[in-house]
Parts: structure tokens; sequence; C-alpha cells
């Protein structure tokens, strides 16, 4: 239990295969008390697999998975006692109201929160007694959530949780995720929207394959592979790679996503010698802009493709 | 305990608030006896058959025989005790009147004043139809009090000695309600793997693993909502039959009680093993349908058993409608059996084990 005081999680060469499928292959990381832990990664990446064996959902086939301090294996009860659960996609009963599965819920653990107080916490009153069936997606997710904190848990595990939802709707349970943290909660998320991992998580790892590819902060993440800042823009036609690559301050050209981006360690020289070689062409550079690298770039440099693909 | 009564009444709101599972819950048998019910309860004689044997061979009993004969609900059947005794076993009439010897020359030594004796008619009704029996004994002792009457001198000649025969062949309806408990009990307990092949599809079960819920419970109090529904359709059925179509349940109740449970218990563990093997929604829809349809016609609930051609017969053997359908038809109305009771329990037990314990093996939270 002294370990416990610094981790809730730690996971150690976490091995899940299902047949050839190798869903998790080695998996190792921890989880400090108070943090908000995001695995990003592409559908298929492992991140589900590794969540539902820390929730006591799935037997690992090898490794270590202590959670609380306590192994999974081992005490998958107690575990359960003490975490908030929120799954991928789950339609809850749909004839019941917001406050009888909140109550339904809170009597399944030893301790659970007052119904109402949970209501007002993910700002569900005004749905209190409506079936979960004519919940918006957004409400849906918050009685989710609320589910999630029916135990009071000291660490909390989210599985996408505003997949599906629109911008606002996203907005408003960042906002109840960030609440999580500073009541002192730990929170371990899955994603895949890097702004998302970006704007909450202390530290994440990104995954592929059943593999960590990479983890730390999210500028740790973006610094290590990304000194430059990228130069990008629309042409037509495109303009010839090999030139791009030797403007002044360019250490790269790629065209992604139909773009083409230069990254530079000198953005002014490389605008400038830009526009001068566009000109040359008599080509007019379009939707110009310039950006700090983002997780997304780190994705991709790290997996050779997008996120979203 | 706590936990197992909250998530059973949380079953049945999700019952009670779903209108398809409603009707087809509650209001499907229902239909049942009603539409069985009209469709056979028409087809009846009006009158009653009652089995006249005369052991006199008088005057006096030709007269008495008019008498009876006048009585416009009876329609008399002339035979020996004991041609009308298997004819009263086989259903073909519903009562049996004897005129024992000795009528006219006790009439003859009343009017003489010599010597006053009484001469007993004997009345073989059938209590499983009581409504019939009363029938024929309201008609029987009027006629007999009539005759009194007309002999006019104060003494009572004719006396009714009741006396109980069982038939063995029941009411269309009265054979039905039964069956058709049958029925419903079959099907809820067969539909029940929809309702667990849907809350796994939508993650439901999944979910609640992730609490500390033990799972026993959950599977506890799907049992838990089925039986209280299967008493409910208890009542519902043999309440509207009893109300509409005036069936008699005579049997045993107790043993009626344990073979709807006995049932009840078989059909779900059908379906808690249907569960076990079906991965969608619509799957398991289709699946149960497919399971429920054979049962339904192979079972003999809807007619006789002996109706079916022998390889059918065979057929059904194996079936545990079959023994439901016979526990709770011989239990309620005294039916003739198709096997004997203990056989009817020991065959849906052995179905209950059986499809349990491949449940148990086989089933999937996720």
């Amino acid at each position: 239990m002294t370990q416990s005081g610094e981790h809730v999680i730690r996971v150690s060469d976490l091995k899940k295969h299902y047949g050839d499928v190798k869903a998790v292959d080695g998996v190792s990381f921890e989880v400090a008390r108070g943090e908000v832990f995001g695995m990003l990664g592409p559908n298929g990446a492992g991140k589900t697999t590794t969540i539902e064996v820390l929730e006591g959902l799935r037997d690992p086939d090898s490794g270590i998975v202590e959670v609380l301090g306590l192994d999974v294996c081992k005490h998958p009860e107690s575990i359960k006692q003490r975490i908030g659960v929120q799954l991928q996609s789950v339609a809850l009963y749909p004839r019941l109201t917001v406050t009888e599965l909140l109550d339904l819920f809170g009597s399944f653990f030893k301790h659970s929160l007052p119904t109402k107080q949970l209501i007002e916490a993910v700002d569900l009153g005004e749905r209190a007694d409506a079936r979960s069936m004519n919940l918006s997606g957004g409400q849906q997710q918050r009685l989710s959530i609320a589910l999630a904190l029916v135990n009071d848990p000291d660490l909390v595990f989210l599985d996408e949780p505003t997949t599906g939802l629109d911008p606002q709707a996203r907005r408003s349970l960042w906002d109840l995720v960030k609440g999580l943290q500073e009541k002192g909660k730990s929170v371990l998320l899955t994603t895949h929207y890097m702004e998302e991992a970006a704007e909450l998580c202390d530290r994440v790892a990104i995954m592929d394959h059943g593999h960590i590819l990479e983890m730390g902060t999210v500028q740790e993440l973006i610094g290590r592979r990304f000194k430059e800042r990228a130069v990008f823009f629309d042409t037509s036609p495109k303009l010839p790679q090999d030139r791009l690559a030797k403007l002044g301050g360019v250490t790269r050209a790629s065209q992604e996503d139909g773009q083409t981006v230069l990254y530079s360690m000198d953005v002014p020289s490389t605008v400038g010698a830009l526009l001068a070689m566009a000109d040359e062409l008599s080509l007019e550079p379009r939707n110009l802009g310039i950006r700090q690298a983002t997780l997304e770039d780190v994705f991709l440099d790290l997996t050779g493709r997008a996120l979203r693909d | 305990m706590k936990t197992l009564i909250g998530l059973t009444v949380a079953n049945l709101k999700g019952l009670t608030r779903d209108r398809a599972a409603l009707f087809w819950t509650f209001f499907f048998p229902i239909m049942f006896v009603l539409l069985f019910g009209l469709l056979f309860s028409g087809s009846g004689d009006s009158k009653v058959s009652v089995g006249w044997v005369d052991q006199d061979k008088s005057n006096a009993s030709q007269g008495l025989r008019a008498a009876f004969a006048s009585v416009s609900l009876l329609s008399l059947h002339d035979g020996t005790l004991e041609d009308e005794k298997t004819a009263m076993q086989h259903g073909d009439i519903s009562a049996i009147i004897v005129v024992p010897s000795g009528l006219e020359a006790t009439i003859g030594q009343g009017q003489a004043g010599k010597y006053s004796s009484s001469v007993a008619l004997q009345l073989y009704t059938d209590p499983a139809q009581s409504q019939t029996s009363q029938v024929v004994q309201g008609a029987v002792s009027q006629v007999a009090n009539g005759f009194n009457l007309a002999l006019a001198n104060g003494t009572a000649v004719l006396t009714v000695a009741p006396l109980t025969l069982t038939s063995t062949n029941v009411s269309t309806v009265t054979y039905l309600v039964p069956s058709i408990l049958a029925m419903a009990l079959m099907q809820l307990g067969v539909f029940a793997a929809v309702p667990l092949v849907q809350q796994r599809e939508k993650g439901i079960l999944k979910r609640i693993g992730a609490t500390p819920l033990p799972r026993w419970e959950l599977v506890a109090s799907n049992i838990l909502l089925r039986l209280i529904v299967a008493v409910v359709d208890t009542v519902l059925i043999i309440g509207v039959g009893m109300a509409v179509f005036n069936v008699q349940v005579v049997g045993n109740v107790l043993l009626a009680v344990g073979f709807v449970l006995l049932g009840a218990g078989a059909f779900l563990s059908i379906g808690f093993m249907l569960a076990s093997f079906l991965k969608t929604e619509e799957q398991a829809t289709g699946v149960v349908q497919v399971v429920q349809m054979p049962l339904m016609f192979l079972s003999g609930i809807f007619f006789p058993f002996t109706f079916m051609p022998d390889f059918l017969q065979k057929v059904a053997r194996l079936l545990p409608l079959t023994y439901l359908g016979d526990g709770l038809r011989q239990s309620m109305v005294n039916a003739p059996q198709v096997a004997p009771l203990g056989l009817d329990a020991l065959v849906l037990a052995a179905w209950t084990i059986v499809c349990l314990a491949i449940a148990a093996r086989s089933f999937r939270w996720e």
C-alpha cells in the first residue's frame, strides 16, 4: 500500500491475446494519484482492452496489473467497490428514469452518494425524472458519468467519453472531467480526439497495434519529435516537393490531408522564400497558415497514418 | 437481498413501461383464452345429454321417463347402466338417471295405503362439471317432486340418491385453459432469452459486471421477475376462463401451482440456454419463434394428444411442453393423462437441470 500512495494504476508487461490477434502486447505504464491520464490511439489499438482489464472485466493473459494497490486478478470485488466505470457507448435500461438508474446502481455498492447530489454534479436536474431513452446523446453521456461516480470512486475510467457528441456537449463534458480532478480523483480516459487529450490530460500514452508507442506530457511528446513549426497551404498545381524542401529553414516537406506542410525551424524566412517561389511560378498559396506541431502530427509521425483512419 | 429486490423492481418497471412487452406477456394469452373459448363454446349442444337406465321396465317408469323427456333442457339416451357409465366416462353424456326396479310395486303399495316406502332414483353426475351437474340435479328433483305431488297422498315415493362418477372427458374450453396456461408459461420462459440477449448486446450486462454486484444476483433477479410474471399470467388466464367461460378448476390447487413453477423453471432454463448461444436481438427474436412454434403444435396442448399420428406422438413425447400441459391439465381439471404426474414432473425437472447446466457453461456476459 505504500506504493499506492503515489500510483493508482501500475501495469507491467500486460498481454491479452484473442487467438492470433494480439489486442494488448506488452503494455507498461503507471498513473499517479490525482492524475488525468489519457490513452490515445485509433480503433483497435488496444485501449479498450487495456481499460477493461483494469476494470476487472477481462483477465489478463500475463503481466502485473495493480489498481489502487490491489492485484486485479486477486481482488476484483474490492477494486470494483472503489472505481468508477464508464464504458464505451452503453445504452442503459431504457425505460428507467435518471433517478431510478442512479438509485439502482447506488444499491450495488457498499457506499454510495446521494442521487440528488450526483444529478446536480452532472447538471441533469431538469431531466431527473426523464427515462434514459429520452435523453439526448450528451445527457446520456453525462448520466453514464454520474453512474460512474455513484460510489464516490478514487479512480474513474472513462472510455471515449465524448465520442459522437457535438462540440458544445463535448466542452461541457470536459468541464466535468476537470471538476473530477479538482476533487482529487484520478482519471484514466481513452479518446481518439487529440485536442481532448491536450485539453484534459496531464500525461498521455499513444497506443497502436497493442503497444504504447510513446508516453509523456503533451508538450514532451511534441517537443521530443518536433522542434519545428508547421507552415501549411494549398496550391494548384502542387509545388515541386524537392524545391520546397530546400527553402530556408525547412527541415522536411510533406503532403498531409491534401495540404502541403513544411516543417520549419525559422518560420519568417520559410514563409518569405515560399511566397517568392510561388510568385516566380505565378501560383498563389491559399489557406496559408502556421501552427505548432500537434499530437496529431506526433501520431502521424509515429505510425505513418492519421489518427482517424 | 436489497439489491436483488431493487434489480427485480427495475426489471419489472422496464417490463410494465414497455407496451409491446406488456401485450405479449399478459394480453396475448388472455386473447388466446377468449378466442379459443368463443370458438369452442358455441359448438356445444345447449341440451344436456342424460343417460336413462330403466331397471323397472313398467308403466310407472315409462311415465317417469315421459316426465323427464318433457324437460326441454335434457335429452335422454336409453341404455343399460354399464353402457351409460362408459358413455359418461367418454363424455358423450353428462349424467345418468337410474330407475331401480320396484318403482311400480312401491307406487301400488302407496296408493293402496298399505305400506309406504320410497324408491330412490340414482343420479350420477360429475363434480368436475358442476354447472351441468347442478342443472341436471335441479331438473331431477323438480320432476321427482312433481311425481310425488301427482300421487297426491302426501307420501314421498320418489327420492333422489346423488352419486358421482368422474368423467374423464372435460369440455373443450376447460381442457384448453390449462393448455393455454402451459403455452403462456412456455412463451414467457423461452422469450426471456430476448431481453437477456438485448441487455448483453447493449452492454448493460457488462456495465453491471463492472460493479461489485455478484452475477448470481443478476440471474436470480431475472428468474424472480419471470416467476412473478408466471404467477400473474396464471391468475389472469384462469380468472378469464372462469369469469367468461365458466371454466371449473376442480383439481389439486397445490399440485397445479407446483406445475406452474416447475414449468416456468424449465422454460426459463431453455430461454437462458438459448441466450447463451444467440448474439443479436434479431437472432434471438427469430430463434425464439422457431423454437416455440413446433412446441406449441406438437405438444398436444390445443387438441388431445391421441389425435396425432404415431410418429408425431413419439416426437411429442420428447418435448417439455407436452409434460407441462399434461401436468397442468391433470392437476387442474382431472383430464386424462398422457403420462403419470410423477413422470411429468420428472421430465420438466430434467429439462431444467440440463438446460441450466448448459447455460451456466456457455453463457457470455458480453
